[in-house]
């Protein structure tokens, strides 16, 4: 028998093999970044540059509702072929199944976010080298929270007629919290010296603190998805 | 150790409100060809579902090959090989790269899974479409090579939803002579609405009429009029 983690690196290998081939999930994840990108650009920028906390909030927004495309379907398709049933039945663990598919959305949104990155810090104005190993921390902890809320919920909603309306439902207020900790940080390394922290805490305090809830948030939401996915496997 | 394949005591499954099956209490021995007879909506696909861990029930018991598959599922799993009404395979993959990925899941050795391979797409006749994207595979090759794949592990317990659905005669006389050829080792299970067709192939028998057993027993006594 083969391990959960082996398992669970064939599906996502299988997932990244077959969206290479299909480059629809991609492609239009990819599209709209550049779109809503452009488009706030112009609307947002002055003198150079969007303001730190709403272009903070802007790439996040813009990664949020990206994800949307890539999570949506991640279990849709396979539910529709009946290839889950494939998965469900062989004889692995349940929670392989769920960890295959956060790390193919982690890769998918990935490989968006790279291209998205740099285009964003030219047309915003911002700089994400005044911390480059924060920047790379917070989309890695960020990214993977995302994928992990969107697979769970894209597993929940299978069973529903109205996925497309359910999914934002389960979507939104559970990756809304980690959202809101993956902006401030951004904002605290936009802003560089003039971030000033929180309270009476100070800004590298600050950071550190709404780091740590964020990593939190994300075993939080791996652990209680990997427990109970079994359900939504074999309801 | 159970000499039964399959038993159930009173399982019931139900979807919202309506009851696909009715404290359903079969037995099915270890070995020989088995038959889930009924019409269309009877609660043979929902058993098969039930059988092979899919589908929890709402209510009853149920062991197969002496596991129970609310307890231990993984057990249950590594002991079934399923073929469904829609092949569980990956449309942008080619026929060896699906088989590859069931074998990882499934932990086979590559000499073994290379063997499996080799003599099973050979049996199936399906070798020389094995590079080929299963997108561009008709109806009948899909087919086959979902069998094969149902098959690469090397199952105890063979579980067949209307498995000659979509097949030519040839390949349906293939795949009868299979099944015979592992009577004695292996235990199959076979759906089917084709009462002639499973009182021909089978040992034992159940016939379901909307959820419900009607009746159950060695072929010997079925009656295709009930």
């Amino acid at each position: 028998m083969t391990s959960g983690f082996s398992a669970a690196f064939a599906i996502a290998k299988k997932d990244i093999i077959i969206q290479f081939r299909k480059k629809f999930e991609a492609f239009a994840m990819f599209l709209f970044a550049l779109i809503a990108v452009i488009a706030f650009s112009f609307a947002l920028v002055s003198g150079g540059s969007i303001p730190a906390d709403v272009g903070s909030a802007m790439l996040w927004v813009i990664i949020f509702f990206m994800g949307m495309f890539g999570f949506a379907p991640i279990f849709l398709s396979e539910s529709e072929t009946g290839t889950l049933r494939g998965l469900a039945t062989a004889p692995i663990p349940a929670w392989a199944v769920y960890a295959g598919k956060v790390i193919y959305g982690f890769v998918l949104m990935g490989m968006v976010v790279i291209f998205l990155v740099p285009i964003i810090s030219v047309l915003f104005g911002f700089s994400f080298l005044t911390n480059l190993a924060l920047t790379i921390a917070v989309l890695i902890v960020g990214i993977l929270d995302l994928a992990a809320v969107g697979s769970m919920a894209s597993a929940l909603t299978m069973p529903s007629e109205a996925k497309a309306t359910v999914f934002p439902l389960v979507y939104f207020p559970t990756a809304t919290s980690g959202l809101i900790l993956l902006i401030e940080i951004t904002k605290s390394i936009v802003l560089g010296d003039l971030f000033i922290g929180i309270g009476i805490m100070g800004p590298e305090q600050t950071v550190m603190l709404l780091f740590e809830i964020l990593l939190a948030h994300l075993i939080a939401m791996l652990t209680l998805s990997a427990s109970v996915f079994h359900f939504a496997l074999s309801p | 150790m159970s000499t039964k394949a399959i038993e159930t005591s009173d399982l019931t499954r139900r979807y919202g409100y309506r009851v696909a099956l009715r404290k359903v209490s079969i037995e099915f021995s270890k070995g020989g060809i088995q038959g889930l007879f009924g019409a269309n909506g009877a609660g043979k696909t929902t058993l098969m579902r039930v059988i092979s861990t899919l589908l929890r029930p709402h209510g009853g018991t149920i062991t197969v090959m002496g596991f129970d598959p609310q307890d231990e599922p993984e057990e249950v799993k590594k002991l079934l090989g399923l073929v469904g009404d829609k092949p569980l395979l990956y449309d942008e993959l080619t026929g060896i790269e699906n088989l590859r990925f069931y074998s990882k899941l499934y932990g086979l050795q590559s000499d073994f899974f290379e063997t499996q391979v080799e003599e099973l797409s050979q049996r199936f006749a399906i070798k020389t479409w094995l590079e080929e994207p299963v997108k561009n595979l008709s109806t009948g090759l899909k087919k086959r090579l979902d069998i094969v794949r149902s098959l690469i592990h090397n199952p105890e317990l063979l579980l067949l939803d209307e498995p000659f659905s979509g097949l030519d005669k040839d390949t349906t006389e293939d795949f009868q002579e299979y099944l015979n050829e592992f009577r004695n080792i292996r235990t199959t299970i076979v759906t089917t609405h084709n009462l002639a067709f499973g009182a021909q192939l089978c040992d034992e028998f159940v016939t379901l009429r909307k959820g419900v057993v009607v009746s159950q027993g060695p072929i010997s006594e079925f009656d295709q009029t009930l």
